[in-house]
């Protein structure tokens, strides 16, 4: 009698479970995403996070309606230590097809992180029909490009961030605001020689040229560079105002280290500058990085309130993690999850043509503003307004604090000169 | 001016990377190839003593340049003795002690930017017009400092004399009573205190990441093939002429090519004088 009061108890306890919506979704064949990712670089981790955190949430939430049923998303990461120096980009390569072929990935997000492993696993993306959203590092105009150039081969492939060009505007409408207040003229480059870097800055070196500023020099450095005096000493020499900076190694904290000792009088302005990003900043350089200015690509990845989803995003994230978004995959990388899974939904089914379809009329507000992608391209539609398209950010350090600088719109403070340089 | 000022701080670096390779090489022909790593992992010792537990930096430096050495030791007596003489296992076991701790330090979560020591002194000073940091007028003081104290310490003290012999003949010394695994462990001790130096010494400079274990390693190689291996005054000649190549080719071909300049020196060495500069070990081959 005993025994059979005990079986009753269980069938019943295990129809309740069955009954309850998260439980069935998470009994459901899961949706693998699959996230290549350079996971000892901030480009790689900061993505990585803020897809776990999505993921998290969602299947809190009960999952993903595929067709009438529920089913929950799986994480699946892979270091394609391509953010590495040295390292060939076929070990990225091979993270991607291990992620497909033997994770069995449904959809692969995030990485490649650095832009030419991006850029040689887009035939790959096309074989296996395999939708991907680049959502960290990759900002090589050339990956739209070449989708809006060859849509059927590499309609699979997707970008959420913004990308060089975007940048590059976005920081001569600075620079041409400092040159009114503070009339300066002298730009001096500083690039890492990686491919998104050495074509941004040549880009920066021609619209400069274009708009009237006297470029004083270009440099270009190798990945894993320790010493930058020779370089800094000739933007002195050349009495330089701002120095550009376009480098996501972590040594890019040397080189503001140096610029701090020197005291040199230019400003400091990067972009992927993986240092300066992080929450750590501050306390790595013993205060020494104040005044760095750095281009985060999207909003989010510093706190501002672009839209209401964008300090939810911030505190739910620094809840989870235990530290601020800190770099500028982390919006972004949580945005790729929550757009992918509306795709999907509205798709009823995880069939590449048909998710591709439903991913191109992505209309949806987000952390970092409107979100829709260019339908030739699938390059995110960037704006100055959270409203209209996807909004960057520009942040300067400030007394120990990440200030948004640019754009006007979500800005919560103005760019400040280091006392060296007021006149 | 401005490059004979950077020249000398940068070929001092490298003189202080490399002298631990170097004597440990002299002495017991180990090719320490975890040498980065030591590099490296005093470095973190250090961060953790100070930052973590809130020792006193001075006093974390020494104990982490102490644990070190031990460590140095430990890997001579454990392992590298077991594989002694034999060349190509001497590297393979040593560079998979290294690959070991970086890697492992890596996995441990020791990632990013957010590793840093302070310099010993803020500020910064002009010499002749050029802006300089106290931090690398000091690495200039510390570097010319360890080498006079290791040329006093390997001509004036029993330890160093006998260190000495080892280099010079390994049988002639074992005839003359000098326990040569005892040496070894002694110089094996000493090569990686040297690199826990270098590594306290030069890391407030930029951050501690694993990384810089494999580049320190190179440059070492570097230095000390260029130099003569074994040789510890060829070593620091090779670090001038290396380092001022660098900050040359820096300024007159762009920094990107500054990374090859360590490869390029061990390829011309190896091509026109493989024994290097001051190297003893190939010479009678190559005149024959």
């Amino acid at each position: 009698m005993k025994a059979r009061y005990l079986k009753v108890m269980v069938v019943v306890f295990a129809a309740v479970l069955l009954m309850l919506p998260g439980s069935k979704a998470l009994a459901e064949k899961p949706i693998i995403l699959g996230c290549p990712l350079s996971t000892a670089f901030l480009y790689g981790w900061d993505a990585e996070r803020g897809i776990k955190l999505a993921v998290e949430e969602i299947n809190a939430n009960g999952g993903v309606t595929v067709g009438g049923e529920k089913r929950p998303f799986e994480v699946e990461v892979i270091d394609t230590r391509d953010l590495e120096p040295g390292v060939p980009v076929s070990e990225a390569l091979l993270a991607v097809e291990k992620l497909i072929l033997d994770k069995k990935a449904d959809f692969i997000l995030g990485g490649p992180v650095r832009s030419e492993a991006a850029l040689a696993a887009m035939p790959l993306l096309s074989k296996y029909k395999k939708i991907s959203i680049l959502s960290t590092g990759v900002l090589t105009p050339k990956y739209t490009a070449m989708v809006a150039k060859e849509y059927d081969k590499y309609k699979y492939c997707f970008r959420i961030h913004g990308e060089a060009g975007q940048l590059v505007g976005e920081m001569f409408a600075n620079f041409n605001e400092l040159k009114e207040k503070y009339g300066f003229n002298n730009l001096f480059i500083i690039a890492q020689d990686v491919s998104h870097a050495r074509g941004a800055a040549n880009v920066m070196n021609k619209v400069a040229l274009k708009k009237g500023w006297n470029v004083t020099g270009l440099e270009i450095y190798p990945t894993g560079a320790s010493d930058f005096s020779m370089g800094l000493l000739k933007a002195k020499k050349t009495n330089s105002e701002i120095i550009n900076i376009w480098m996501d190694m972590p040594e890019s904290a040397i080189l503001l280290k140096q610029w701090y000792d020197m005291k040199l009088p230019a400003l400091p302005f990067g972009s992927t500058l993986a240092a300066a990003e992080q929450p750590g900043f501050w306390k790595a350089t013993d205060g020494k990085g104040e005044y760095t200015l750095c281009n985060v690509v999207n909003a989010g990845n510093a706190p501002c309130d672009a839209t209401p989803w964008t300090m939810k995003f911030y505190n739910a994230y620094a809840k989870k993690w235990g530290v601020e978004p800190e770099g500028l995959g982390s919006s972004s990388s949580y945005m790729a999850v929550y757009v992918l899974r509306d795709a999907i939904e509205r798709a009823g089914t995880l069939d590449s043509d048909k998710v591709v379809s439903e991913l191109e009329k992505t209309d949806v507000e987000s952390v970092y503003g409107r979100l829709r992608f260019d339908p030739k391209s699938h390059q995110v539609i960037p704006s100055l307004d959270p409203k209209e398209g996807a909004v960057g950010t520009i942040l300067q350090w400030q007394a120990g604090k990440r200030v948004v600088v640019f754009p006007k719109s979500i800005a919560t403070g103005t760019i400040k000169l280091p006392p060296w340089m007021e006149k | 001016m401005d490059i004979l000022i950077y020249g000398t701080i940068n070929s001092i670096a490298l003189a202080l990377m490399a002298l631990g390779f170097a004597l440990v090489y002299g002495i017991s022909r180990v090719p320490n190839f975890a040498h980065g790593a030591l590099y490296v992992i005093t470095g973190f010792i250090t961060w953790s003593l100070s930052r973590t537990l809130g020792f006193n930096y001075l006093l974390s430096i020494v104990l982490a340049i102490v644990a070190i050495g031990v460590v140095g030791a430990l890997i001579y007596q454990f392992i590298l003795i077991r594989v002694r003489g034999m060349a190509i296992s001497e590297i393979i076991a040593s560079y998979a002690i290294g690959l070991a701790i970086l890697e492992g330090l890596r996995w441990g979560g020791f990632k990013g930017t957010t590793y840093t020591l302070p310099v010993f002194i803020e500020g910064s000073i002009n010499i002749w017009d050029v802006p300089v940091d106290l931090h690398r007028v000091l690495v200039v003081g510390i570097g010319a400092a360890v080498v006079a104290l290791l040329w006093l310490f390997t001509h004036y003290t029993r330890v160093g004399l006998a260190l000495r012999g080892m280099a010079q003949d390994e049988r002639a010394a074992l005839m003359l009573g000098i326990d040569s695994d005892i040496m070894a462990l002694v110089a094996m001790a000493s090569g990686a205190m040297l690199a826990g130096l270098a590594g306290v010494v030069l890391l407030p400079l930029g951050n501690i990441v694993v990384e810089k274990g494999y580049d320190v390693l190179i440059q070492a190689i570097a230095v000390c093939i260029v130099g003569g291996l074994g040789s510890w005054m060829g070593a620091v000649l090779a670090a001038f002429l290396i380092g001022f190549a660098q900050i040359l080719t820096t300024v007159y071909l762009g920094p990107h090519f500054q990374m090859v300049v360590a490869l390029l020196a061990i390829i011309l060495t190896l091509i026109l004088r493989p024994s290097g500069l001051f190297g003893q070990q190939k010479e009678l081959e190559e005149r024959v």
